[in-house]
């Protein structure tokens, strides 16, 4: 028996530190703190806490529908559909309020509604007919974004009631209201995936749906719950984006699907499932942020700073894999 | 004392198809249903309506998307590789600037078309790297090429269009034939597309990559350098693509164009291609991509807003996908 | 003449297991040449040092009488040494005709090209098939369009393209129909008269017979003899492949079976669970043998819920269970440690805690909070009442010897307090020490703890060593039962074996 063990425990262990010291989260983190500090040399109006709130705001859709991404990233699936969701989900709001005349507030409660039902159809078609992830919200991406432009008719919607900005315009307590929701499910999202037993699950079906099943863990199920809970967290984040700036119209969100998940995947979590956090989903998404906000503000062209993005996203991945390999931590 | 030689037979044998046979099986290929949906619509249309059969409209069908086509030709070799580009919507942004600046600043015409497309090729060689020799996934590679791509087109250009350039840079607004440029480059880039893959080791070779790369390792095919390859076969289609965008219209904007590797990877799946890899032909996804015009062209006479064209892209490719699925699940029972 | 393949004093190590110890094999030209072992003997390893996918430790392997080493399979397919593998290697969305030239393909010139030649291609594939007197194969069809016995059939097309002079088959006939065996047979005395070398290997005596000139037989890694065919008889083989005298190894506990746990009632579904009716007790451990393909596994999956049962009763001490789901059947009390440890058993890519509690999470859990102190306890009380083998239960799973690995799914099911507990080749691919461990542990839970156990696996000293009863199976269905008294290896190896005929081997 002892001869299996080919590596001493103490080797082991200090091998297993050296992995945790240099966890995806850590790295991140370094790399933002430097970000930041750099970027606070070259303006002074980057560190202040009006600007730093203000990103907040501007953050908040990403980081909506990130939470249920890096779900669906960690049980090794994809979800390109959630630009499209959201702009859905906007338009639904305006013509249901402005056409059928719905009260505002029904309207906001249709709108996600429609958007949970979206996230739903496609993890029933991924769930019970095996479609690919990828290919399932490529279609839907095509066709949520379809059917917000038909309904519209890419006409767009104003006028609405004061009371309606005090969600994506107003602040609450000295800080920006949406930035609460945000926050709320960033720390809902996060325990209920360290801690409780539908995340372990997620993290068991990201690393070996078969042997999941084999343990009596209800994956079609769990699939299932997740691309609804993207469909609905869309559907919120629609709502706020509205909020935010005034007016409805059904290419809101167009592309939005590539910055979540590039966040997700900045934020450490594998491309190929089975692991990932909110911690580093958060940093991912923060970092992307600030980094563009702080590199406008020392005079870099406004949407030029996603070159950096870019870079960061491939950087940090192959800083990761050659961490990983260096620890040992691949096979 | 060697194995003894295998008997001759007469290659024909009962084992050949008869010829019916082998048109159903061209008529149920992916193709072949895709082009009877194209004549079948344009028949009915042009029967319907006078203004739908005029040669200028028909022409438009074909030629309004071909520059798609051209990129949709690479996607699929792509995409039968086993991988996927998703900044296939920024390279052309920054290859048709490229073009534009090169001949406003004085090189000849054809310099300012044929840089583009060596360009287009190197940035597949560098996403190709990353993913055959760093094992990097395509999807985020090219997911962070796309932003640096666009972030560059910004920095170097941010947002100005490009005017005054000469008139033989429009390429695209030629015609040879009495038949408009666009509609010879898609075609010369399906046919050899079709060829190449069809009659060289490495495009079969991509096949076998892309549908079992471990066979693949097993009969010696070297799969790096297989996918090396596609990425940037991919690269150069882009490129032409970029200088066919670049030179229709007499500006160039300097920006993305919107929605374009959606437009792009709906051909080819459209087209038959599985996202998994494998299978799927570059003529199906020339197909695809003029079924979609003529579906647009059509909504238009029939009055329908074409806002809904995105629903219906949505919706052929679920039905594409599904169909593929049930085919896959008869075969397994039987 | 010269053997034109022999292998001497060929030994490999793996991790906790000598898998060959000093086997040696040989081989001439137009020989067809079994070779026989029970599952573990070192049948696989052996082929797969000849196809060059393993390099041996020690030994000298002869091609032609000149001394090889291969270092990748390119290499042993380049010196003509073909293998059909069980899981086929084709490219299901190819033609036939492709997926037996690929890597290979013929070429033609035009101009400067070198361009693939379709028309070679088909007509060589049809010649090839032809010469195989199979005519009726449209060579332009997908391969995955084909049924197994013809995708085996252009598995050994593609092995006759690379003009192979030795073919390995591995259990070619597990996956196959009556008339593709035939077919299949045809085929092998073709290539034998072609003065192809075959190595065949197959669970079913009655194949060899038919087939082979030569047979060799491994067991324990070990060589055991090799003899001409005809010089040897049924019996003769099985005494030969389980010979083992049955050691001590297997501390079986007397046991004094209670109450049926587990009843079942013409259990179907289709193909491999035929009509299935048997009864577990509490305190019994029953065992089912039966080759590999007989449908055991399958009959554990619908049992646990993996492949809900098409008709027939399911009856959990005494009350019908309806499961049509691994969670439902958990619920039930059934626990299934299953026959692949890595894609089945364990979240390789996990920890030990993590995978001890994988199936009892919910009663670990607070409103679905998991209370990750008792994660840990349970973790620590599994490694200390199982002995696995770990520094922490932090360890990931992945980096532990098999029989720890399946230590630690034994643990994940105990910590369900199951009442029926079925396990799938509980000891396969584990060491020596490992294996008496186990067994001692699924005695006494019998036994003491009052579980009814089904096992199922493939090496009969385990059977019937550790059984109360033994089950045979063949084709889906149970064609014999045994009491622990009555069952020995012939018995029960014959009626494993038997040839094709439903025959009264029932005792």
């Amino acid at each position: 028996m002892a001869v299996s063990e080919t590596s001493t425990p103490s080797a082991l262990a200090g091998q297993n530190l050296l992995g945790r010291f240099f966890r995806k989260e850590v790295v991140l983190f370094i790399i933002l703190v430097v970000g930041v500090l750099l970027l606070s040399t070259q303006t002074d109006k980057f560190l202040t806490v009006d600007n730093i709130l203000n990103q907040g705001r501007l953050l908040t859709e990403v980081m909506l529908l990130a939470l249920p991404m890096t779900y669906i990233i960690i049980t090794g699936g994809i979800d390109l559909s959630v630009g499209s969701i959201l702009g859905l989900t906007a338009i639904t709001l305006g013509y249901t309020w402005q056409n059928l005349g719905l009260p505002l507030e029904v309207a906001i409660v249709v709108a996600i509604a429609i958007a949970t039902l979206a996230g739903f159809v496609n993890g029933l078609f991924i769930v019970r007919l095996g479609v690919p992830p990828l290919i399932m919200t490529l279609a839907t991406l095509a066709l949520y974004r379809g059917l917000a432009e038909g309904i519209s008719q890419a006409r767009s919607v104003r006028g609405y009631p004061e009371w309606f900005f005090e969600l994506g315009q107003r602040n609450l307590l000295g800080i920006p209201t949406q930035l609460w929701i945000a926050v709320i499910s960033v720390i809902i999202a996060g325990i209920v995936l360290s801690r409780t037993t539908f995340g372990r699950s997620l993290y068991a079906i990201g690393n070996n749906e078969l042997g999941a099943r084999f343990s009596g863990i209800p994956v079609n199920r769990y699939k299932l719950l997740i691309y609804t809970f993207s469909g609905f967290m869309a559907g919120i984040a629609g709502w706020i984006f509205v909020s935010r700036v005034s007016t409805t119209r059904s290419d809101m969100g167009t592309g939005l699907e590539l910055d979540v998940v590039a966040a997700v995947v900045l934020g450490g979590t594998s491309i190929f499932g089975g692991s990932g956090t909110i911690v580093g989903t958060v940093i991912g998404a923060v970092l992307i942020q600030l980094l563009k906000n702080g590199l406008a503000l020392s005079g870099v062209k406004g949407d030029a700073t996603i070159v950096v993005i870019g870079i960061v996203l491939i950087g940090s991945i192959l800083i990761n894999n050659f961490i990983q390999r260096r620890s040992g931590q691949t096979t | 004392m060697t194995a003894t030689p295998l008997p001759k037979i007469a290659a024909n044998s009962t084992a050949a198809p008869t010829w019916t046979r082998r048109l159903r099986s061209i008529i149920f290929s992916q193709e072949g249903i895709l082009a009877i949906g194209i004549i079948l619509l344009l028949v009915v249309m042009s029967l319907g309506f006078e203004r739908f059969r005029a040669p200028r409209n028909l022409l438009d069908i074909f030629q309004a998307n071909a520059y798609i086509a051209v990129a949709a030709v690479g996607m699929s070799i792509l995409i039968i590789s086993g991988n996927i580009d998703i900044s296939v919507g920024s390279l052309v942004g920054v290859l048709a600037i490229l073009s534009g600046t090169m001949v406003t600043s004085g090189f000849p015409a054809w310099v300012s078309w044929i840089v583009p497309i060596i360009v287009g090729g190197i940035v597949g060689a560098v996403n190709g790297f990353f993913v055959a020799y760093l094992r990097i996934p395509s999807i985020v590679v090219t997911l962070g090429m796309s932003s640096i791509l666009k972030g560059s087109l910004i920095i170097v250009l941010g947002g100005t269009t490009i005017y005054n350039m000469p008139t033989d840079f429009f390429l695209a607004q030629q015609a040879w034939l009495g038949i408009p440029s666009p509609i010879w480059f898609m075609i010369i880039a399906t046919v050899v597309g079709a060829l190449w893959m069809r009659y060289s080791a490495t495009g079969r070779a991509i096949y076998a990559v892309g549908g079992n790369a471990e066979a693949a390792r097993l009969s010696g095919i070297n799969s790096q350098r297989t996918t090396m390859t596609a990425f940037i076969i991919n690269g150069v289609m882009v490129g032409i693509c970029s200088v066919m965008y670049a030179t229709q219209f007499n500006s160039i904007q300097a920006s993305v164009p919107p929605g374009l590797e959606l437009q792009v990877i709906t051909s080819a799946v459209v087209g038959g291609v599985s996202i998994l890899g494998g299978t799927g032909t570059v003529i199906g996804s020339t197909l695809a991509t003029i079924l979609l015009r003529a579906i647009l062209s059509s909504m238009v006479f029939l009055s329908v807003s074409p806002y809904w064209l995105k629903s219906v892209q949505g919706v052929l490719i679920l039905v594409t996908v599904l169909v593929d699925i049930l085919r896959r699940r008869r075969v397994n029972r039987q | 003449m010269t053997p034109i393949l022999q292998l001497d004093n060929i030994s490999k190590q793996f991790p906790g297991v000598k898998a060959l110890d000093n086997v040696r094999f040989e081989m001439n030209t137009g020989e067809v040449h079994a070779l026989l072992g029970e599952n573990g003997a070192g049948k696989s390893t052996l082929i797969k040092i000849i196809s060059g996918v393993y390099k041996p430790d020690s030994g000298v392997m002869r091609f032609d009488g000149q001394p090889v080493v291969f270092n990748n399979p390119r290499e042993a397919q380049s010196k003509g040494i073909a293998t059909i593998y069980q899981e086929l290697s084709l490219y299901p969305e190819l033609t036939v005709a492709e997926n037996i030239f690929m890597g290979h393909a013929p070429k033609r010139s035009i101009g400067p090209l070198k361009v693939i030649d379709w028309k070679t291609i088909n007509e060589r594939a049809v010649e090839l098939l032809a010469s195989l007197h199979i005519y009726d194969m449209d060579v332009r069809r997908k391969v995955g369009s084909l049924n197994v016995g013809n995708r085996q059939r252009v598995e050994i097309a593609k092995a006759l393209s690379i003009n192979a002079r030795v073919l390995i088959m591995d259990e070619p006939t597990a996956a196959l129909t009556e008339s593709d065996v035939e077919q299949l047979f045809q085929i092998v005395r073709l290539l034998k008269e072609r003065n192809v070398g075959i190595i065949y290997i197959s669970h079913r005596l009655q194949e060899v017979f038919e087939l082979a000139d030569r047979v060799t037989v491994l067991r324990d890694g070990q060589y055991v003899d090799t003899r001409p065919v005809s010089e040897t008889s049924e019996e003769n083989l099985i005494s030969m492949m389980v010979g083992r005298t049955i050691d001590n190894l297997f501390p079986k506990l007397p046991a004094a079976p209670g109450k049926p746990v587990l009843e079942v009632r013409n259990l179907n579904h289709a193909p491999l669970t035929k009509n299935v009716s048997f009864k577990v007790h509490a305190g019994e451990i029953v065992g089912i043998a039966g080759l590999v393909g007989s449908g055991r596994s399958e009959l554990a999956q619908v049992i646990f819920g993996m492949t809900p049962a098409q008709s027939g009763e399911i009856l959990i001490e005494g009350q019908r269970a309806d499961i049509r789901s691994p969670g439902q059947a958990v619920k039930m009390g059934i626990a299934y440690v299953p026959e692949d440890r890595g894609t089945q058993g364990l979240i390789k890519q996990m920890n030990i805690r993590e995978n001890a509690s994988m199936a009892v999470l919910r009663s670990l859990s607070r409103a679905s909070f998991i209370k990750f102190g008792e994660e840990r306890k349970l973790a620590k009380e599994s490694i200390e009442q199982l002995s696995i083998r770990a520094y922490s239960p932090e360890q990931i799973v992945n980096k532990l010897s098999g029989g720890n690995q399946q230590k630690v799914v034994i643990s994940k099911w105990l910590a369900s307090k199951p009442r029926l507990l079925i396990m799938d080749e509980p000891t396969r691919g584990i060491d020596v020490g490992a294996k008496s461990e186990i067994h001692r542990l699924m005695s006494e839970l019998a036994v003491k703890h009052g579980l009814a156990v089904l096992m199922i696996s493939s090496e009969l000293p385990e059977v019937l060593g550790m059984s109360d009863r033994v089950l045979v199976m063949r084709e889906g269905q149970i064609v014999a039962e045994f009491d622990r008294a009555e069952a020995t290896q012939e018995k029960v190896a014959t009626a494993m074996m038997s040839s094709g005929q439903k025959a009264a081997v029932t005792a």
